[in-house]
């Protein structure tokens, strides 16, 4: 392996390798980043997502060899969702890595003065990209990949039924991907190309949040066609022509020999789809290249600003406003930060989102069940321990010094401004959207009885946040690489969902009895108070503290240093500075 | 008066700056000078409040500055040698920021910042990012971050880094008549004609101790040399500036 990559030329090597490092833009994040362990990470997570998705076939599997028309149903909701989840998880990496396959300023003003040709920057961009989308291919469907064509191929009356259904559930897992990620090249390059490059800066960062959005709206709000006879439905047809991952659904069901001729029609437009963004993608690839890396550097450095009204809002004192601003702004004007609190919000939305979607399909009113309180207990503490989380990405730490040069206040101040983000970002965000939705719920007393809890919730869970943390939002040091996010993840997740479990029950118990209620609210509220309480009396004595690079230490590597042969000096020690 | 008594800084028992002593009167301009490593910016941190100091003490006013450091904070300007910004702001937000961490009243500081914006020519910039902006854009905006607040002490590190001719002509006015009207002026620079016209006294560094603090008229006559860029270069100089360059045309040749 090792001499068939010698066998690339020299500069592709060294620039992949570069590329690769840079797909996922995360030493952003952090000066002393780990990304390969961090990639490393990342695999693993998609790997157990793959085992769990591969328990449902393994279980079932003999059970439904007894009962065909159950695992085709079985088979047939298990194949949606693969294609689904897959083509969520590929956009998502879309959106992660998002323009780092075109040629940026860095790469521009770094790479032109040299002799490099921009079709090798092309080829190394290219590859560092597909490497990463393989990773995510490969270990998505690490186990699903058998686990599944060995369901579907025991429905084969051959013996190379698994053999089929085994190429069909890969080829089309890769090319549903290739489909998405060829997409978004398309559509950025074509943006990129025709856009004046100033317009284009502004319009990406819109782009990207846009496609994020549409990638989990899709996801979650996209409805299931549980058999084939609703597939063959007519009224299904319009929606089934402008449903990408229907048409891969059909590519697949057509390669593995259970597609009906007369739904061909659906997996022919998978084929017309690939070829469409992949032409595009190649074409928009190629003219950027050779048109965009000129025009970057004719482009001025200087991006105007908006023109019109600048108004900016009052958070409080001067300090408030400047912290919650500054936090505000870095949370959604850097990419890195963006992006991870994206992911928390896309959290909160997708249960917003399935929710509005069950919403949508029942009748309004509907009594008040623990299935509406526990997404908003869930939402609000992933909106909070979610923008915790950014905070604690760092923005810039060598920008960090005036912050200690202008801390004429006391560390309680600081910390207030803090918590006042906190609650204009998360806690009072999630309320007004469960507020919202609880207006398809009765009895009414009963949804303002779960608000108000909810709001002492929030107000708890931002004061836990909040334990400890004597710094600036943005302006501490966060090591992606170092931290167990497989576990951290896991353990988060199941905390919450047994806390929102517990408290679901015991509010639904509390309802029917207001002395119980009384008792809840006292409880929550005290807690809250207590725990605010604790944390401005341990800011009052706390320090301040803003996380700079790390000073400039002069280290004495004790390298001996020998003088050349012949020379009768003894060996000496030369200070390495 | 800005005062140094015996200040040192050691990094893992290596000293960076070793038993300076020094002082800076109001309404002069003090040029405090070395080579590259010798220990300014090291001081200057110091002197701000950034790093500690391994020994010694620093007076402001008669007062050691660690006795109450907020409100010595509140009466200095710092333009630091690298112009380390946080990029994802424009200009105006920057300062706006500066101004309400420092608590100046709202409408005072916004006419200030418009005011120095338009000064330093970045009135019509003041809304882009500063990720766009020049070197010299951005030391302009440190040095109105700096100024804003109508410090009583000045502390600038290399303040022309990448200044253009104009702006560099502006400041090294301005410079002066900080110092005119009764501010404590600390200005580091590697333009040694800049501090002979702009600076009353000098302090010369080396390898972290300080080898001359004097007049630059004093030094002149004392090393009976013409100009600072001689003093300088036999204060601290140590190789042989032509023979240097002579080996690195014939390295890049051979």
């Amino acid at each position: 392996m090792r001499k068939l990559a010698e066998l690339l030329p020299l500069q592709f090597r060294v620039l992949y390798r570069q590329f690769l490092l840079r797909v996922v833009d995360l030493e952003a994040l952090s000066v002393h980043a780990d990304i390969p362990r961090f990639l490393g990470q990342f695999a693993s997570v998609l790997i157990f997502i793959s085992v769990i998705g591969a328990i449902g076939p393994i279980m079932s599997h003999e059970a439904l060899r007894a009962a065909p028309e159950a695992a085709l149903s079985f088979a047939w909701r298990g194949e949606q969702s693969l294609i689904s989840g897959m083509m969520l998880v590929v956009g998502l990496i879309a959106v992660i890595c998002w323009d780092s396959t075109f040629p940026d300023r860095r790469d521009v003003m770094v790479l032109s003065p040299l002799p490099v040709a921009p079709h090798m920057i092309l080829l190394a961009k290219v590859a560092a990209s597909a490497a990463l989308l393989g990773l995510a291919i490969v270990t998505l469907n690490f186990a699903t990949g058998i686990a599944w064509p060995l369901l579907l191929g025991s429905q084969h009356d051959s013996n190379w039924g698994f053999f089929q259904s085994l190429a069909a559930y890969w080829f089309t897992m890769i090319a549903a991907s290739v489909f998405l990620f060829c997409s978004v090249l398309t559509v950025q390059g074509f943006t990129a190309l025709l856009l004046p490059r100033r317009l284009f800066l502004r319009l990406s960062a819109i782009l990207q949040i846009a496609a994020f959005g549409l990638f989990l709206g899709v996801y979650f709000l996209q409805p299931s066609i549980p058999s084939l006879p609703e597939m063959a439905a007519p009224e299904n047809h319009c929606f089934l022509a402008w449903s990408p991952s229907f048409w891969f659904f059909a590519l697949f069901n057509q390669l593995n020999g259970s597609l009906p001729a007369d739904l061909g029609w659906i997996a022919s437009r998978a084929w017309i789809g690939l070829g469409i963004v992949v032409s595009g993608a190649t074409a928009s690839l190629l003219l950027c290249y050779l048109r965009t890396m000129k025009k970057t550097v004719e482009e001025p450095d200087l991006v105007p600003g908006a023109r019109g009204w600048h108004w900016t809002p009052r958070f409080g004192s001067a300090l408030q406003t400047a912290i919650v601003l500054f936090s505000f702004r870095s949370m959604t004007r850097s990419r890195q930060h963006r992006l991870a609190s994206a992911f928390y919000l896309a959290l909160v939305f997708s249960i917003a989102l399935s929710w509005l979607r069950s919403d949508l399909s029942s009748a309004w009113p509907r009594p008040l069940t623990p299935e509406f309180l526990i997404p908003t207990f869930m939402m609000m503490s992933f909106a909070v321990f979610g923008l915790r989380g950014v905070f604690s990405l760092p923005i810039s730490l060598t920008a960090n010094w005036v912050w200690r040069l202008t801390q004429l206040r006391a560390p309680e101040e600081y910390i207030a401004a803090t918590r006042r983000f906190l609650f204009y970002f998360a806690v009072i965000p999630v309320w007004l959207i469960s507020a919202l939705q609880s207006l398809s719920f009765t009895p009414r007393h009963h949804v303002a009885a779960h608000l108000a809890v909810l709001a002492l919730v929030g107000w708890i869970l931002a004061e836990l946040s909040l334990l400890g943390f004597y710094k600036v939002p943005f302006t501490c040091s966060y090591l992606p690489g170092k931290v167990h996010a497989q576990v951290m993840i896991g353990v988060f997740l199941i905390l919450a969902l047994a806390v929102a479990l517990s408290l679901a029950e015991l509010e639904m118990l509390a309802f029917n009895d207001p002395f119980r209620y009384v008792c809840m609210i006292g409880i929550l509220g005290a807690a809250a108070l207590g725990l605010c309480a604790l944390n401005r009396h341990r800011a009052k004595s706390a320090v301040l503290y803003f996380e700079e690079l790390s000073p400039e230490a002069i280290t004495t590597l004790g390298l001996v240093w020998l003088p050349p042969s012949g020379s009768r000096a003894g060996p000496s020690v030369r200070p390495h500075n | 008066m800005l005062e140094l008594r015996s200040v040192s800084k050691h990094f893992s028992g290596i000293p960076a700056v070793d038993d300076v002593s020094f002082s800076a009167r109001p309404g002069e301009v003090t040029g405090y000078l070395g080579p590259n490593g010798s220990g300014k910016s090291t001081t200057m941190k110091m002197i701000t409040g950034l790093i500690e100091m391994t020994s010694g003490h620093i007076f402001f006013q008669g007062k050691p500055i660690q006795d109450d450091l907020i409100s010595y904070k509140r009466r200095m300007g710092y333009v630091p040698e690298e112009p380390y910004l946080y990029t994802h702001l424009s200009g105006a937000e920057y300062l706006t920021m500066v101004a309400q961490l420092r608590n100046l009243p709202a409408r005072e500081s916004s006419e200030r910042i418009d005011g120095l914006l338009r000064l330093l020519t970045l009135y019509d910039d003041r809304h882009a990012s500063i990720s766009g902006y020049s070197k010299g854009m951005r030391q302009k905006v440190l040095i109105a971050a700096a100024l804003m607040h109508n410090p009583e002490l000045v502390l600038l590190d290399e303040p022309f880094s990448g200044l253009d001719v104009g702006s560099a002509l502006v400041l090294r006015s301005l410079i002066q008549e900080l110092a005119a009207r009764g501010k404590v002026v600390l200005f580091s620079s590697h333009e040694l004609d800049t501090v002979e016209r702009v600076c009353s006294r000098v302090i010369i560094l080396h390898r972290g101790k300080l080898v001359a603090d004097d007049s630059i008229a004093n030094l002149r006559s004392l090393m009976e040399l013409p100009t600072l860029e001689q003093i300088f270069s036999q204060l601290v100089v140590e190789q042989n500036t032509e023979s240097m360059a002579r080996q690195i045309a014939d390295l890049i040749h051979a």
